[in-house]
């Protein structure tokens, strides 16, 4: 009898720990940590890890379990087949790539666990009706729209290029571009899609060249965008301007090619100099930690983590109690504010609004939307 | 679509593929003396790619300078790679091959990622994106610099194999392992000296894609697969071959994408690749083994 008390006692004893601590919570981090994607998704990390030690000094203990999907959606759907059922977590956050983000949506309600998007566009994610999948970045119809309404402010284009990664990111951004400039009366006069990681577009480009559009619309990731553009100069191409969407054209080291990245538009999800609280000092905090700038991907990851686990925490943990509190709960903070809508056709969409960034002199300035805008836009483009 | 711009496809589609070819070379004569399908070929160009960097931004050698000093050290290090590792292996099951070459190709990729984390690294240089105009064509000079130097070494490395004795040797190793060492080739050196050859050239065309292109660990795998395209097209194991298929990858992939669209110029690729295969399976310049 006394040793069944004294089991029945230990028993309590390890459940005590757990259940004191109400502010102690789990949750998934799928992201892509190898592969060729990992650059990009090293900032994603780099944001996350930022958050759950932010969150340690506001009493939130985050027990992270991270998931590498190398950027393969069926790798990305086990990631988180094992975060539902093995490791239980609270709620996922992530993956970074849209087809990976895209596959495990598909699942999440199946598993009834809250995943929240940090940063994947593919506009499909968001509106399948999912109730258990959130996204706080803008969708990919944000990247290009924002930058054309920009560009209407500044003069009257013609005629437009498209040239973009095969990706799924880059197809639905461009599709979504399309309609916009379709219904702006812009004539489209050519459309290439290319390999990630081409080394050349030379030819491509010469053919851009001689079509002589208005504007040159580009997705691309990392460095295919530095490639681009130092090929584009080389060939001569001289659009009125060069608009840049992706992950490409919004890197510390396109800025650093002065020769060739002056004057690109490019949309992004967040800068350092918005005015959006906390938005400056996680820079400045980033920058001392990681030695580099912060992407909006770090930026992206810092608020989804921070906002799913401080939601997880206090729902204790419940997968459905948190995703109510995310249905239902508003947040202000480095990506401004944040509420997950529904609207046209969208789910649970958070209506970020995205900022156009002009290079300048060797610096990202905020020129659109005017409210935030820090110098005004140099229009049309010329070559250094 | 103009005259102009296939002329410019053309060009560009000429230059790309002589350091395609170099890839293409090296993988090639590892293929031709040892019997050894190498998957660690496209990592061995991005240790050449990581040396040029660091060469370019610490010592300020010029990228095309610092191939003086690129293809000694990669030929010691493929030296070494065979002589420790690949040696064991010749003769043995292909998968075996396979699995190990895979398995370095591997280690090299993740320890550089390690020391160097996975961030892409960009050369530039004054002339990463100078080009001449010649009659409305423009021309690029890092593109040409390094397609001269190719061909150079390409003269080099068929003066070497067709005219002096070790030359000679390992051609004849290539033609048949056990009659070139009955003949008193010392066999394990020839393989040693392959080796080393396939990786020097592997690192050169690192170095000379480096100014135009960027680095980063995982580099490496797009160019193993175009350059095992290369290889076959071209016959296995014939240098002439892997100039040649190197030079037609190049020019189709650059015509198929101003003609067609630039996300055909693969299925181009391979629909040529399909047909010549049909026609001669064992490629352009290759000799049936059978």
């Amino acid at each position: 009898m006394l040793k069944k008390i004294a089991v029945a006692a230990t028993v309590l004893a390890l459940a005590i720990p757990g259940a004191a601590q109400a502010n102690k919570v789990k949750i998934g981090f799928i992201n892509t940590i190898t592969g060729a994607e990992a650059p990009i998704g090293e900032n994603l990390t780099n944001g996350a890890m930022m958050a759950v030690e932010d969150l340690k000094k506001k009493g939130i203990d985050v027990d992270l379990v991270k998931e590498d999907d190398t950027g393969k959606p069926e790798k990305a759907l086990s990631a988180f087949e094992k975060l539902a059922t093995r490791d239980n977590v609270a709620g996922v956050v992530g993956p970074y790539t849209s087809a990976c983000a895209n596959a495990v949506a598909s699942q999440a309600d199946k598993y009834k666990v809250p995943q929240l998007v940090p940063a994947a566009a593919k506009e499909e994610i968001t509106q399948k009706g999912y109730k258990y999948v959130f996204r706080l970045n803008a969708p990919a119809d944000v990247y290009s729209s924002v930058m054309m309404d920009a560009i209407l402010t500044l003069g009257k284009p013609q005629s437009i290029a498209y040239v973009y990664a095969n990706t799924d990111f880059g197809i639905s951004t461009v599709k979504t571009a399309q309609e916009y400039a379709k219904k702006l009366g812009i004539k489209e006069v050519a459309n290439e899609k290319y390999q990630k990681g081409a080394p050349d577009f030379r030819s491509t480009l010469s053919k851009i060249k001689s079509l002589n559009p208005d504007l040159i619309f580009m997705v691309s990731y990392e460095v295919d965008a530095i490639t681009l553009m130092r090929q584009s100069k080389e060939i001569g191409v001289t659009p009125k301007a060069f608009l840049g969407a992706g992950a490409g054209f919004t890197t510390a080291q396109f800025l650093a090619q002065k020769e060739i990245s002056n004057l690109v538009f490019s949309s992004s999800q967040w800068t350092d100099d918005v005015n959006w609280p906390g938005a400056a000092d996680f820079g400045k905090r980033y920058k001392a930690k990681f030695g580099k700038e912060p992407t909006y991907h770090a930026a992206c990851a810092y608020e989804a983590m921070r906002i799913m686990a401080e939601t997880a925490a206090a729902k204790g943990g419940d997968r459905d109690k948190t995703r109510d509190g995310l249905k239902s709960g508003s947040w202000k903070g480095i990506m401004g504010d944040v509420k997950f809508i529904d609207y046209e056709k969208f789910t649970n969409q958070n209506r970020h609004e995205m900022l156009v960034q002009q290079i300048q002199v060797g610096k990202y300035e905020t020129v659109f939307p005017s409210k935030y805008a820090t110098k005004k836009a140099i229009y049309p483009f010329a070559w250094k | 679509m103009t005259f102009n711009v296939l002329v410019q496809a053309i060009i560009s589609g000429i230059l790309v593929g002589g350091v395609y070819a170099l890839i293409g070379i090296g993988l090639t004569i590892i293929f031709g003396v040892m019997r050894v399908i190498n998957f660690a070929h496209g990592e061995l160009m991005m240790v050449g790619m990581y040396m040029t960097y660091f060469l370019f931004t610490l010592a300020g050698i010029d990228p095309f300078v610092s191939i003086v000093i690129t293809i000694p050290l990669m030929f010691i290090f493929g030296g070494i790679l065979q002589k420790v590792f690949i040696n064991r292996i010749i003769g043995t099951l292909p998968q075996n091959q396979i699995l190990l070459t895979i398995g370095l190709g591997l280690i090299m990729s993740n320890s550089i990622m390690l020391a160097f984390t996975s961030d892409y690294k960009i050369l530039t240089t004054s002339y990463s994106s100078a080009s001449v105009s010649i009659a409305g064509i423009s021309v690029s000079e890092p593109l040409t610099i390094s397609f001269l130097i190719t061909a150079v070494i390409t003269a080099v490395l068929y003066w070497f194999l067709m005219k002096t004795d070790m030359g000679q040797a390992m051609r004849a190793t290539s033609q048949d392992r056990e009659a070139a060492q009955l003949m008193g080739i010392n066999v394990q050196r020839m393989s040693i000296l392959a080796f080393g050859l396939g990786a020097s050239l592997a690192g050169t065309a690192g170095a000379l894609i480096s100014p135009t292109y960027y680095i980063f660990p995982q580099v490496g795998s797009a160019f193993t697969l175009k350059a095992f395209v290369i290889v076959v097209l071209g016959g296995m194991g014939s240098v002439i071959g892997a100039t040649l298929g190197g030079i037609i990858i190049g020019v189709v992939e650059s015509v198929g994408a101003v003609t067609i669209s630039s996300d055909w110029k693969d299925v181009l690729v391979f629909t040529i690749f399909l047909l010549v295969l049909l026609v001669k399976p064992s490629g352009l310049m290759g000799k049936s083994r059978m």
